[in-house]
């Protein structure tokens, strides 16, 4: 939208009335700011956010009075205008909310709802005394500044970075807030110093007097809820107060937050807003059912890691065996595809909420390249999806007065819980088949420090709420813990796992045949007597391309070694089997019923280093050749920890290897005896008796 | 030993007859927790007294023929016209102005009467497994109508002991008899004992009688009533509930436009037998209102 020479962006979410509109505080930062309340307000109502110009995909200016607070409540109402808003709630962050009693006090009828969050608003409470201060230096030319004397129209004009760096460090005051700091900063760095000066200026330009302010605030009519942190050094949380009691308004103060409560604290900032929002508009005829407690059938929640199919196979084995312990046990499922079809496949009740999940699985496979994940930094990405996936679960757990809930590493559960504990409802248990987060060398010092900082606050939720995990179970044996450090100065992964975790063993989704069927299985799969059959799998995500195409450039290299070679490429439903290439009698499947079947019969398997399939090669006893993702942290250290342990299957490097190594790897282990260690069997069975208890 | 003491009892004469009343607490908005029956008195909110008062001044007051009250054979003072003037009465001793009143079963039909003829008095109204004529009675329940003012056979079962001669002869099997269809609900012991103690402290037949033959409102006068509603409406309701079925809850609360918690396996009484569910949504109702 164009208006009056400056673009504003703007986006429509949702479409259940009444509408939010949500007010950045620009320039320094965009509409994103407001991105884990976006998903969640968006299920329950019509939200509109904008790009504030200077900053976002928004025009930029650097003359200071196209950013004046009037120009900027022109954009809000332009926005509203645009999208056929014909009345809004506000919703704004910091010197935005200034922007908002404005927009409130010159188009009283547009507006429905205020919600103040860390408000920025002049003459009530009082300013932190660094604004003061720097206020009489900010036109100087300072020798060596220092701290809060960044805030200089010249330091912010020549080092924006710096400036901008020292606010946001100064403000996530919380521990363990890299996240958010790389967020906060990024986004500023998206407009440039001159324009920040400009906003800055622009901002007070002809301010209201004492009086005028104060009749202003008093005139507010709408519903008003306050959101304020009590260490907010930008904004004193005495502001939110104040603010509160002159608009009669509703106040949450959250102790101990600073002043991005909406990106530090989601989940209760998120829960504050939709509530306010439902008493703002007094739903009619509400119903609920509430069922007295003896007559409640036992009911778990299981939900399971989306990020690939391992998770679904086991954890169904576990299902299967709780229920047959506890047969009046129903259990819904809360998943996502890919895990959602095998599911369906087995008969299982999926939630109808999982529709509303943000997809894992589709922003794994966005963050993969050619052969390489950085899983870590892709989990840390994730943030967004995992707080509107956890708003999703906390809603059905709510209603579905769940006895138990199950999460197969579904990482939002365990840690929003930890972070608000009052809301856990239900007896909660963790699975997870590794423990700690591990730096990659690639991501040099700063990952080593970001991977232990998140350990560290793992480890801090639990040591502070042990009440949150009722059972945490570790999908192995001590003995595949790996031998590491959570970091600088933190415990030993292996001796705190020990204390903290039960360990049922290994968790097998098939058992693998017997050795005395093997013939008859080859048989009917149509394998010949005398073949070599090399079966080639990357699962079922589109991420194994690279790999595929590598495996069958070694091909013809192999086969002319060994004549009787015959190799079984799986492309997996994602990748199309005729855009691989092609050599005479390469067989290309694009899919593969009972897989798994294949995998346990065949003479080799080259796959990558997922946990699943190569421990189901490992129970079937056949030799294989993995190559784990690049970076990928649990791929190369905690998988090959367990296949050393097992002494189970090839390590590969996809980068070392080119097709002559490939093809020399796969005539020498192909048809090999091997002497791995036993797997486990009877974990599910195991698993289920340690948590049946609960039910 | 009660929970809680009234900081206030005493009683408000209406047209010749005493109403004990008692008052609770002191917070800013006021709840009025409506007698039923006559056949037990106001103790049975005795599980929401000690709650509600904590946050809000809570009044309860025993109807006609129990309790502190007296027992009149009147059956005008039975009809749900006079409970809404003695529950005007009851509020002008407490020198209270509005309240959020809340009925159950026979005093639901009271509230709702209350709300309809004084809408200036209620500013929100709660009904609790309301005996009103929304939906049709089982056949049992429908058969007392014909039976219960006839002579009683000697083998009589059930619903059959509803009569004003069983009455007479067998008050306190009747009781027994009655409190365990309202607590359907598994170990329900000491909520029947309470119950049937409260019922012999009462007129006993002579007062049951005299109140069934209060003209009951017409279920087109009911409809009107909750159609013409000016007030935030909760209906509470069990979906066990063998006396007023739960069918009648969903459309009370449909008709006037209302809130409506099922409580799922819940019998007559859910405010005795699921107290805290109870208190937790009459605290949020109450709440809402007073906003």
């Amino acid at each position: 939208m164009d208006r009056d020479g400056v673009e504003i962006y703007y986006e429509v979410h949702g479409d259940a009335a009444p509408t939010l509109l949500l007010i950045p505080p620009a320039p320094i930062t965009h509409s994103q700011i407001f991105k884990a309340q976006v998903p969640h307000l968006a299920r329950h109502f019509r939200v509109v956010t904008f790009d504030a110009r200077g900053n976002g995909k928004s025009g930029r200016s650097t003359d200071k009075y196209l950013h004046s607070r009037a120009a900027n409540v022109k954009d809000a109402v332009a926005v509203m205008d645009a999208t056929s808003t014909e009345r809004a709630v506000l919703v704004a962050h910091c010197h935005a909310n200034w922007w908002a009693i404005e927009l409130i006090d010159s188009h009283p009828d547009r507006v429905v709802g205020w919600v103040a969050i860390d408000p920025g608003v002049p003459y009530l409470g009082k300013p932190q005394p660094h604004w003061v201060d720097t206020a009489q230096t900010f036109d100087q030319i300072l020798d060596n500044p220092q701290g809060w004397e960044l805030f200089n129209r010249h330091v912010i004009t020549n080092d924006h970075r710096r400036w901008v760096e020292f606010f946001f460090g100064s403000q996530l005051v919380e521990p363990h807030s890299t996240k958010q700091l790389e967020d906060a900063v990024g986004w500023a760095l998206e407009s440039t110093g001159e324009v920040l000066v400009a906003g800055e200026e622009g901002a007070d330009l002809d301010p209201p007097s004492r009086a005028e302010f104060e009749a202003m605030v008093r005139a507010v009519e709408v519903p008003v809820l306050v959101i304020h942190g009590t260490e907010d050094v930008c904004q004193a949380v005495e502001k939110g107060v104040a603010l509160a009691s002159a608009t009669n308004g509703d106040l949450l103060v959250i102790e101990g937050a600073g002043h991005l409560t909406l990106a530090r604290d989601p989940v209760r900032v998120n829960r504050a807003i939709t509530g306010f929002v439902n008493g703002i508009e007094g739903e009619n005829m509400r119903r609920h059912t509430w069922t007295r407690g003896l007559d409640r059938q036992p009911k778990a929640l299981y939900v399971s890691s989306p990020i690939g199919l391992g998770h679904a196979r086991r954890d169904i084995a576990v299902a299967k065996e709780l229920q047959k312990l506890r047969p009046d046990l129903h259990i819904d499922w809360l998943a996502q595809d890919p895990v959602t079809r095998v599911l369906d496949a087995e008969g299982e009740s999926i939630h109808p909420a999982s529709e509303f999940l943000a997809s894992e699985s589709a922003h794994f496979v966005e963050k993969t390249t050619e052969h390489d994940l950085h899983a870590f930094q892709a989990l840390r990405e994730m943030d967004e999806i995992l707080v509107a996936n956890f708003m999703v679960f906390q809603e059905v757990v709510e209603e579905g007065l769940y006895d138990l809930i199950i999460a197969d590493e579904a990482w939002e559960i365990d840690h929003f819980w930890h972070e608000n504990p009052e809301l856990k409802r239900g007896s909660h248990v963790w699975f997870t088949d590794f423990v700690g987060y591990l730096p990659m060398p690639s991501g040099g010092e700063r990952e080593a420090y970001v991977a232990a900082d998140y350990n560290a606050e793992m480890i801090e939720h639990i040591a502070r709420f042990p009440r949150v995990r009722d059972q945490a179970l570790f999908v192995g044996t001590p003995d595949d813990i790996v031998p590491e450090s959570f970091g600088m100065d933190l415990p030993k992964i292996k001796d705190w796992t020990r204390e903290h975790f039960g360990f049922p063993g290994y968790i097998t989704g098939f058992v693998p045949p017997d050795p005395a069927d093997f013939g008859g299985i080859r048989e009917e799969l149509g394998f010949a007597d005398g073949e070599h059959v090399v079966v080639v799998t990357v699962g079922g995500s589109g991420v194994g391309r690279a790999l595929l195409e590598k495996i069958i450039s070694a091909y013809p290299l192999a086969k002319s070694e060994l004549p009787d070679l015959r190799m079984i490429v799986v492309a997996g439903p994602r990748i199309d089997p005729d855009s691989l290439p092609e050599y005479p009698g390469l067989e290309i499947r694009g899919y593969v019923p009972q897989l798994y079947r294949h995998l346990s019969v065949c003479d080799l398997a080259v796959v990558q280093g997922g946990l699943t399939t190569c421990m189901e090669l490992t129970a079937a006893r056949r030799p294989f050749l993995y190559f784990p993702l690049r970076n990928h942290f649990e791929q190369n250290y905690h998988v090959r920890h367990r296949l050393d342990r097992y002494g189970a299957g090839k390590y590969m490097d996809y980068v070392e290897n080119d097709a002559e190594s490939i093809a020399g790897s796969i005539v020498t282990e192909v048809g090999r005896d091997v002497d791995y260690a036993p797997v486990e069997t009877q974990g599910a069975a195991r698993a289920a008796q340690m948590v049946a208890h609960l039910i | 030993m009660r929970a809680t003491h009234p900081h206030t009892e005493s009683s408000v004469t209406r047209d010749g007859l005493r109403l004990g009343y008692e008052v609770f607490g002191d917070g800013e908005t006021t709840v009025l927790l409506l007698p039923t029956w006559t056949i037990i008195h106001s103790r049975f909110w005795k599980f929401q007294v000690p709650y509600l008062s904590r946050h809000f001044r809570v009044i309860t007051y025993d109807g006609p023929g129990n309790g502190r009250s007296d027992r009149s054979t009147d059956p005008e003072r039975y009809s749900a016209d006079s409970y809404a003037e003695d529950a005007v009465a009851v509020l002008d001793a407490c020198q209270v102005e509005r309240v959020v009143a809340v009925g159950l079963s026979l005093g639901a039909a009271y509230g709702l009467t209350l709300a309809t003829h004084h809408p200036e008095r209620v500013a929100g109204l709660v009904l609790m497994g309301p005996a009103l004529p929304l939906t049709p009675p089982t056949p049992e329940r429908a058969a007392i109508a014909r039976t219960y003012l006839e002579p009683y056979p000697p083998d009589v079962q059930g619903w059959g002991k509803y009569n004003v001669a069983y009455w007479r002869d067998h008050f306190e099997d009747f009781a027994e008899f009655f409190f365990n269809q309202c607590f359907n609900e598994p170990h329900s012991t000491k909520p029947v004992e309470d119950s049937v103690g409260w019922a012999l402290e009462g007129g006993g037949a002579d007062v049951l009688e005299a109140e069934g033959r209060a003209r009951p409102a017409s279920r087109a006068a009911a409809e009107e009533m909750l159609a013409g509603l000016g007030c935030p409406l909760l209906v509470i309701h069990g979906t066990e509930d063998l006396i007023h079925p739960h069918s009648t809850g969903v459309e009370a609360a449909r008709l006037g436009q209302g809130s409506l918690l099922s409580m799922g396996g819940s019998g007559h009484l859910p405010n005795v037998r699921d107290p805290v569910a109870v208190n937790l949504a009459l605290k949020a109702f109450v709440d809402e209102v007073a906003s």
